[in-house]
């Protein structure tokens, strides 16, 4: 029970990482900061664009395919799809790099 | 003439080989490094490609590189009197 060989996770199984399976409450706050974050930008560069009476075709395929932080589910902002998860889900925070990533649409119907 | 006000808040480091070169093009080296750039499509399309790195903003001059460091400097805390003539 005690004592220096007792019997825990990481030396009977070997490896353990302990990844919770969903973000916490302070993960998810930041999680709505970045992609208003995000928002701002693309705003902002429209806007400016717009002074000129120019467009530009990143932007414009932005604004047609990608929801605001606002029009979004909670269900997208902090899953995301994967065809191997039983029902369908995982958390973002699997993915590389989700915090300095734009993951916001998912198949339709998931 | 108006400009663009990119600052990168995000480091690009682990990221695509695309998007870093992306930075590099835009000169922005290090974190909180900031550059002026006129509102083109160009660069815009820049922007786009780092949108989850940078803050941007319109401004209507773009800044030296000792304006912007006078910018950052804090306020001195003390304020040299002088005597007001009679």
């Amino acid at each position: 029970m005690f004592g220096a060989f007792r019997p825990t996770n990481s030396l009977s199984g070997g490896l353990l990482w302990k990844i919770p399976w969903r973000l916490s409450k302070f993960q998810k706050q930041r999680q709505r900061k970045r992609l208003r974050a995000v928002d701002t930008v693309v705003a902002t560069v429209d806007k400016a664009l717009a002074k000129h009476g120019i467009t530009t075709k990143a932007v414009e395929r932005w604004k047609e395919e990608m929801p605001c932080e606002q029009e979004m589910v909670p269900k997208d902002k902090y899953t995301i799809f994967d065809r191997k998860e039983k029902k369908y889900r995982k958390g973002i925070h699997k993915l590389p790099k989700w915090t300095r990533l734009s993951q916001r649409v998912n198949p339709p119907g998931y | 003439m108006s400009f663009f006000r990119i600052t990168l808040t995000r480091s690009g480091i682990g990221l695509p080989k695309r998007t870093q070169g992306v930075l590099k093009a835009l000169g922005l080296r290090t974190r909180m490094k900031t550059v002026f750039y006129p509102v083109t499509p160009e660069v815009a399309g820049q922007i786009m490609r780092v949108k989850e790195l940078v803050t941007v903003m319109e401004v209507d001059k773009a800044l030296t590189k000792e304006e912007l460091r006078a910018e950052r400097r804090p306020e001195p805390g003390f304020w040299v009197e002088k005597a007001v003539p009679r």
